[in-house]
């Protein structure tokens, strides 16, 4: 896969330095030509499920709901927890033993346009490094343990959080 | 021919994005390619860096600048707009670039051209800035999922990115590194080598790590693209390991950081311990 990935980006690359070519070969002109193609390690980022906390029926009393970084849910006393749970997953790749540093937020707050809510976020990489395999892959799971309040009212609660791959 | 260039270059990125979604549900666009990974300018030069929407749907990507420096432990902490140093605010300043905002069809790259003009009178050092590319989360479609009749539900959209650093060097710079106090940890179900890269010169340190037996040819852990930047003298280097790797590494190594392989493999510390 790599080797895809080369191979498109040094045909992408051979076409930048050819545009570039016409103009400084503006210039007087000499016998001789070049031909150059560059090779760049890339890295490439996908994003392969979301955050799914699935449907929660709140309770009378302030309870939490976990989904792991595997995405296995546990719900709290008192709630009502239904449909699938998802953790949310991105495949990394790029050269092969790379080191990597990942940052995700701690918290994240969500909002049905009145109401608010607070998840904490937790991530497979709990050191913050990841290392790409042999073969250049690296994956991250981001997990997250909900509160939900007592009573909390009902509605479609959304919030976005950042998550960046960071090259040393 | 430029055109079939081109097709032939988005087939085979096709191929590959196609590849890289197989097996999971697909949760959103801003999938992204960013080539290189890192960029060290001597002078006033610049670089071109290549970013390609992988996903499935149209994104819109934004490209900005940030200042992060590195922590003790290794991580790149980003240090608000408003809290840069000087030299932090002249690097910011110098670092010319564009297009800043790109929409982008699937599979189709686009050049993000870099310059570097050094004010005159910059004094010699090292000047580093982290080019962050990241998409702009769409506005929510008409098809999200409507607020159930019960009940909470919960929709979380990440938006995710690359940063690669930018390294402008000005003048002559030196610097030599150490490694020290290397250990075996295991937090959890995390199986860590940690050990202490220390520098002294004023610029970065960057290569790869290499952990060996003594007598055997193929390396326990290989880790490439650490670094130590100027801002701190000493760092923690976290690798993780597999399980496998966190039993064999027990007993005596030899712990090297070289340079990069691409830029020779010249040995810039060394340690031999015996890991417990």
């Amino acid at each position: 896969m790599n080797k895809m990935l080369s191979r498109a980006l040094a045909g992408s690359l051979f076409i930048a330095a050819g545009m570039t070519a016409g103009t400084a070969y503006a210039a007087p002109v000499t016998a001789s030509a070049t031909a150059s193609a560059t090779i760049l390690s890339p890295v490439t980022v996908t994003n392969t499920a979301d955050l799914d906390f699935g449907t929660i029926v709140s309770g009378a009393s302030a309870a939490t709901v976990n989904v792991s970084t595997a995405g296995a849910r546990t719900c709290g006393a008192g709630l009502t927890c239904t449909g699938t749970t998802t953790a949310a997953a991105f495949a990394i790749a790029g050269s092969a033993s790379k080191v990597v540093t990942v940052s995700v937020p701690a918290s994240v707050s969500l909002s049905n346009g009145t109401d608010s809510m607070t998840a904490t976020l937790s991530s497979s990489a709990g050191s913050g490094t990841l290392t790409l395999n042999a073969s250049g892959n690296a994956s991250l799971n981001v997990g997250g343990l909900l509160g939900v309040a007592a009573g909390q009212a009902d509605g479609a609660y959304t919030g976005t959080f950042t998550v960046s791959v960071d090259y040393q | 021919m430029i055109q079939k260039m081109l097709r032939r270059a988005s087939v085979a990125l096709a191929a590959t994005g196609l590849f890289l979604t197989l097996g999971t549900a697909h949760a959103g666009g801003g999938d992204l390619l960013v080539a290189p990974t890192r960029i060290v300018l001597d002078g006033p030069r610049g670089a071109e860096i290549v970013l390609n929407n992988i996903g499935e749907t149209t994104a819109t990507y934004r490209v900005s600048l940030e200042i992060k420096r590195m922590t003790p432990e290794g991580a790149l902490e980003e240090i608000d707009p408003n809290a840069v140093n000087d030299a932090e605010r002249q690097t910011l300043a110098m670092l010319l670039y564009s297009p800043r905002r790109v929409t982008l069809p699937p599979n189709q790259p686009q050049t993000i051209r870099l310059s570097v003009r050094p004010p005159a009178g910059l004094p010699d050092g090292e000047y580093r800035a982290h080019m962050l590319f990241r998409a702009v989360p769409e506005s929510r479609s008409v098809s999200a999922p409507v607020t159930p009749t019960s009940g909470v539900s919960i929709a979380l959209t990440p938006i995710y990115g690359v940063s690669i650093p930018i390294i402008v060097r000005q003048g002559r710079l030196e610097a030599t590194a150490a490694i020290a106090n290397a250990r075996l940890e295991a937090p959890g179900t995390e199986r860590l080598l940690r050990f202490d890269l220390s520098k002294q010169g004023n610029r970065s340190v960057y290569g790869e790590v290499i952990v060996t037996r003594p007598g055997v040819a193929e390396p326990l852990v290989a880790a490439r693209g650490v670094a130590i930047y100027p801002e701190i003298n000493q760092r923690v280097v976290t690798l993780p390991l597999s399980q496998e790797q966190y039993d064999a590494l027990h007993g005596p190594v030899t712990i090297r950081f070289v340079e990069d392989r691409e830029v020779g493999s010249a040995t810039l510390a060394e340690m031999s311990t015996v890991l417990r």
